[in-house]
């Protein structure tokens, strides 16, 4: 197997960025490398629990880094226990999480398990002394996200949450040229993710439906919100560095109606006190606009997806240029009768320009677990990380309650934390009298 | 078939010839970057389109002189 390990040097090249200074700025999870020579030598005792299809997933990159070693894995599903098993044959088996948790060789455990589970996990594990990296989203509700960050406070464990654009070089540079100003004041922010595929796995018996296919069923997940949205609402507090206050929005099924409880098709719309929105569209019955965030400033566009960034003003051609095009004009082209009065306003043709110089060709899942496995080895914790996924999470939750409901919903303040434009309502409260 | 002769006089003509196309297309460049008010920087960056420029006219203005001494030759034989 081959294993290799990214020095922050190797990352900056890997971005095309020979200063990293500014880049550490709009990074600061990027921190977690900061040591990354003085412990060439150390080793973090990882254990994944829930070996599933994001779970193999980790331990794919977890065996490839030097400075891992997996001692164990747990999960209650022969199958998945098999899959992880051909990734890492040595590793402990364990069907309950508790008993992993009792293994003192375990420095950290990755939760990818449905997301109902995670607070219980993500408890157990902080009382066990361990540190945690919990597959997003963090929760399925509200009260299990602010328990989670709670038990994240009082413990001095770290903690990762799998927003790994965090990570991912397109959206470090995206962010630091949006703090630099090169697209001008954001106007707005359009996120959407369409597939047309049914989200189903292959069941081996009936019983086992809700167990593997989880996704379609409300009591364990909110669907494309907690599964998608998750990941692209993120973008617009670390774009914007302003956390939304209301969101409204409208979720249907209207193709694949095959017994699942969340939406096929949904749309959510997040206001901020600025005036800025940022929508998030899904519809999984249609894939021809596939996964984009398209972050809109005065003077140019963002589309990190793709990689790439769109000025709102090309460069004119050079004059002698401009010249010859205006002679053939000319000379080829009829005299038209009467110019239009109207031309449509379609899609700008500009190619644009590759953010990092190139095609991106990974998204940020290798960065962010080798960030984890530092973190485990030095035992610090990465600024706003935690913060960053605590309102991704909370933010799906409430755009999916605006679907059910119908209704523009307010972010409630017993759930905001001290972050960025939010307090935590401990905070806003009047101060105690003090004792004379 | 017949040798020809290149006379120095003609050779002479020709590089003068060229030279004018190339200062006509300087002359254009410099035109269109006032024109379109566009950067000064043109002036060297740009020079290749120029050059290319200058042997368009030149070979235009030779395909000129070819027609317009063809029909002066022919109307002469009549
Ligand atoms: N960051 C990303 O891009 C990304 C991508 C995919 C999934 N995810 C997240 O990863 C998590 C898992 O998703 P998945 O697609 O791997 O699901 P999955 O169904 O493939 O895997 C979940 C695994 O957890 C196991 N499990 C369930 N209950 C358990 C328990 N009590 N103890 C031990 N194991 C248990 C299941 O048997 C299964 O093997 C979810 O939170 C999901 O949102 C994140």
């Amino acid at each position: 197997m081959e294993q290799k390990t990214i020095s922050r040097r190797e990352f900056l090249k890997e971005m095309g960025l020979v200063a990293g200074v500014s880049l550490l700025a709009s990074s600061p999870w990027f921190s977690a490398f900061a040591q990354e020579q003085e412990t060439q030598k150390e080793k973090a005792r990882l254990a994944v629990i829930g070996t599933g299809s994001r779970g193999c997933f980790h331990l794919n990159m977890f065996v490839r880094d030097p400075k891992c070693e997996v001692v164990a894995i747990c999960d209650d599903y022969r199958p998945s226990i098999d899959a992880a098993l051909k990734i890492t044959p040595h590793a402990n088996v364990y069907t309950v999480y508790r008993k992993l948790l009792e293994d003192p060789n375990v420095d950290g455990v990755l939760i990818a398990t449905p997301l109902h589970l995670h607070r219980e996990m993500v408890e157990a594990s902080f009382q066990a002394g361990k540190h945690v990296f919990c597959e997003k989203s963090l929760s399925k509700t509200l009260d299990d996200a602010l328990a989670i960050y709670k038990a994240y406070q009082n413990t001095d464990k770290v903690l990762f949450v799998g927003q790994q654009r965090l990570f991912d070089p397109r959206y470090i540079k995206a962010i630091e040229m949006i703090e630099q100003g090169v697209i001008g004041p954001i106007q707005g922010i359009k996120t959407f993710w369409y597939r047309n595929n049914d989200w189903r796995r292959p069941v081996p018996s009936p019983e086992l439906e809700r167990k593997i296919n989880w996704r379609l069923y409300r009591e364990f997940s909110l669907g494309m919100m907690t599964e998608l949205a998750c990941h692209q609402v993120q973008l617009g507090s670390w774009a914007l560095k302003e956390l939304p206050n209301r969101m409204m929005g409208s979720g249907s099924l209207t193709w694949w109606k095959d017994g699942r409880e969340v939406y096929d098709n949904v749309s959510i719309l997040y206001l901020y006190d600025s005036g800025v929105r940022m929508s998030f569209d899904s519809i999984i019955s249609n894939k021809f606009y596939g996964c984009e965030e398209q972050i809109m400033g005065h003077e140019g566009t963002i589309e990190p997806e793709k990689g790439k960034f769109f000025y709102e003003t090309i460069p004119p051609a050079a004059g002698i240029l401009q010249l010859v095009n205006e002679a053939e004009k000319g000379i080829f082209e009829s005299i038209p009768f009467a110019g239009p009065s109207w031309v449509p306003e379609t899609a700008n043709k500009n190619k644009g320009e590759f953010l990092i110089g190139e095609k991106p060709k990974e998204d940020g899942s290798r960065l962010t677990d080798r960030a984890f496995v530092e973190a485990v080895i030095t035992g610090k914790r990465v600024e706003k990380l935690v913060e960053e996924g605590y309102y991704a999470t909370t933010l799906s939750i409430l755009g999916d309650q605006a679907m059910q409901e119908g209704r523009i919903i307010d972010y409630p303040d017993e759930y905001k934390i001290d972050y960025l434009n939010h307090k935590a309502p401990s905070a806003l409260a009047p101060a105690a009298p003090e004792n004379v | 078939m017949k040798d020809t002769v290149i006379t120095a006089r003609r050779k002479k003509t020709e590089v003068f010839t060229f030279i004018a196309c190339i200062v006509v297309a300087i002359g254009l460049n410099i035109f269109a970057i006032a024109k379109y008010n566009t950067a000064w920087s043109e002036l060297y960056s740009q020079i290749v389109y120029v050059l290319v420029i200058g042997c368009i006219i030149y070979a235009l203005w030779t395909v000129l002189r070819l027609v317009f001494y063809g029909i002066i030759g022919l109307i002469r034989r009549l």
